[in-house]
């Protein structure tokens, strides 16, 4: 609207009479113009605009079988929200959703400081190349893909030859199956996480350390403060826009436990404990064939996690004024 | 000068910092470095390795030359280099020609475009409608489901519209004036000075597509189409070893079916990362100036 507007006062129209009916040819004329003016730019956008309505539009027409009946020969039938009753009686489903709730809540308290106190640790390192060097090992894992990383760890915590075992063992305690262990496999996706994100993380953190002013350090050190004062009353205060805008956009990211690290990491004996909304979709959907109660899932979760990733947006623009677009 | 200014406390508390550090990429990096030692041994004497060494028992490169020699492998290296280097250059394309559009001020609809892509970060109807329109548009089962599925990424357009955004708008007008056209001024101004940008665009898809396995798994049935990634979630992480000794190898015991299972899962770990590893320099070098000044001016 205000592009119209702009284009209503540059000189070109100065000397269009006031009259409604010229007003109004005016108005087509500018069109028109913006037309001839614009029109290349549509053509270069074409692609990426048919990609966004193709691929990201056509499936939110498509998620309509949520409320209808497949049928082996079409049309489908509507049926309402039966597939969502179904879903909302079913207590597995209800399991699937505190899983999913307590692995990002799990998450969030013991992934989240990690990346801060790496960030803070390497900010203090002096030299150059050795801060390089640590940096370039520990951003490496976040560019592996998540099967890469399972078959990692699948190696690395193998109950006979895996190295956390050989260290157990070293310590005199009975070797554990990690990657079986109801007990175990939770912390296995927070411990692959971190060792996944936490290091790249950092960068964010370090990336405002660096943005806070110098000065601040100098007149610290002129009053006498030693490395944790400065650390203390300098650094943390200096990030905590930066904490409070990942914390804030984590908590609206609380459904997406993240399927292709659950994917990789789940087997039969402890699905049970890390069967989140994403993976169950995929199990009913694609595996069993219940495309309608796994597109109601599906749905249900797209429906929340909107909800909360907007809410997480404005919440953070208000408090912090960085927001997720 | 300065070090020698420091007291005993701050050297202990250094040490103590950069231990911590050094330990940190103890952890990050012996995996690794294990399966390397455990591919690079000798198949016979795998057993029994201890997870913690990285110095090979032996040295041998017959995983390797197994692994590189099995025609899975061999059709999943080809599949992920044909998939990964067709969709970055689609995607950039794409998002290269939507991008500078959207960095106009004067669009016309450039508000509307904006919320058309933005819903797109915020809402996904999920993995079974994404499936439904692939079948519809009779694209299941080929290399386009993996290629073209929604091969513009909203978030790096929007990297890349921010770019193009900090353009002189002098220079830009300065071209106009001398009668370039939208296309000529794309081609001749911004896609030079926007090389930065760009190739870290280009890094971002490069490294997400060679990552991408979900799709590729419920897309595509033919196994003779499967990237890497596929093949070693088949093997490593479901087990299957017929998969990848070859079903006339697994029965008796010749060839690959003597190697260790162990050696040749640690191989196959590792040939999968090893582009990623090729081209890390370059990933530390843009993607760490891009995070940096992403999160600096944001």
């Amino acid at each position: 609207m205000t592009n119209r507007d702009e284009a209503m006062i540059s000189p070109k129209f100065g000397n269009v009479p006031k009259l409604s009916a010229r007003r109004r040819q005016g108005r087509l004329a500018v069109a028109a113009d913006g037309w001839r003016r614009w029109w290349p730019y549509y053509v270069m956008m074409a692609p990426g605009i048919l990609f966004f309505l193709v691929f990201h539009y056509l499936p939110i027409w498509e998620a309509r079988i949520a409320f209808e009946q497949v049928r082996i020969v079409p049309p489908n039938i509507w049926v309402g929200i039966k597939h969502f009753q179904v879903l909302f009686s079913s207590p597995v489903f209800w399991q699937v959703l505190a899983n999913t709730l307590i692995i990002s809540a799990m998450k969030m308290v013991f992934f989240l400081p990690v990346p801060i106190i790496v960030a803070l640790l390497l900010n203090e390192v002096r030299g150059g190349s050795l801060r390089k060097f640590i940096q370039s090992a520990i951003y490496l894992p976040h560019f592996l893909s998540w099967v890469v990383i399972a078959g990692i760890f699948i190696a690395a915590l193998s109950p006979t030859d895996g190295a956390v075992n050989n260290l157990l063992g070293m310590a005199g305690m009975a070797p554990r199956s990690f990657m079986t262990d109801t007990g175990a496999i939770r912390w296995v996706l927070v411990f692959t996480e971190i060792w996944r994100s936490a290091g790249w993380d950092s960068l964010l953190y370090l990336a405002a350390i660096i943005a806070i002013d110098q000065q601040l350090y100098d007149a610290a050190e002129i009053d006498g403060a030693n490395r944790w004062q400065k650390i203390r009353h300098v650094t943390l205060p200096g990030i905590v826009p930066t904490i409070a805008t990942l914390f804030i956009l984590n908590a609206g990211m609380f459904l997406n436990a993240d399927l292709n690290q659950v994917i990789n990491l789940s087997n039969d004996v402890v699905r049970s404990k890390i069967d989140i909304v994403d993976t169950y979709v995929y199990r009913i959907g694609l595996q069993t064939g219940e495309y309608s109660l796994a597109t109601a899932a599906g749905l249900f979760k797209a429906v929340l996690g909107t909800m909360m990733i907007v809410i997480a947006h404005f919440v953070s623009k208000r408090l912090t004024g960085k927001g997720v677009w | 000068m300065a070090l020698s200014r420091k007291t005993p406390i701050e050297r202990i508390e250094y040490a103590i910092i950069v231990s911590t550090l050094l330990l940190l990429v103890v952890v990050t990096v012996q995996p690794i470095l294990n399966l390397l030692a455990v591919s690079l041994s000798e198949p016979a004497k795998v057993p029994g390795m201890s997870g913690l060494t990285i110095i090979p028992r032996g040295f041998s490169f017959e995983v390797w030359s197994v692994l590189l020699q099995h025609p899975n492998v061999q059709r999943g290296i080809f599949n992920s280099i044909f998939i990964t280097a067709v969709s970055t250059v689609i995607g950039v394309v794409g998002t290269a020609l939507m991008a500078w559009g959207l960095s106009r001020p004067g669009l016309p609809g450039r508000k509307a475009l904006f919320i058309l892509v933005l819903v797109t970060i915020v809402f996904e109807p999920g993995i079974i409608p994404d499936y439904f329109v692939n079948k519809r548009l009779g694209l299941l089962d080929s290399y386009w489901s993996v290629i073209l599925f929604k091969a513009v990424n909203a978030w790096y357009l929007i990297i890349l519209i921010r770019f193009f955004e900090e353009i002189p708008k002098e220079l830009l007008e300065a071209a106009e004036l001398d009668g370039a056209n939208p296309f000529q001024v794309f081609w001749h101004l911004v896609l030079p000075l926007a090389k930065p940008a760009l190739a870290t665009i280009s890094l971002f898809y490069l490294v997400f597509h060679w990552n991408e396995f979900f799709r590729a798994m419920i897309y595509l049935n033919d196994q003779g189409k499967w990237p890497l990634q596929v093949v070693l979630r088949q093997f490593v992480i479901d087990g299957d070893k017929v998969a990848i000794v070859g079903a006339n190898n697994a029965s008796n015991n010749t060839g690959a079916s003597q190697i260790d299972l162990r050696s040749l899962k640690a191989g196959m770990i590792l040939l999968t990362i090893v582009p990623i590893l090729a081209i890390y320099p370059l990933i530390l070098k843009f993607f760490t100036k891009g995070t940096m000044s992403g999160a600096l001016k944001g």
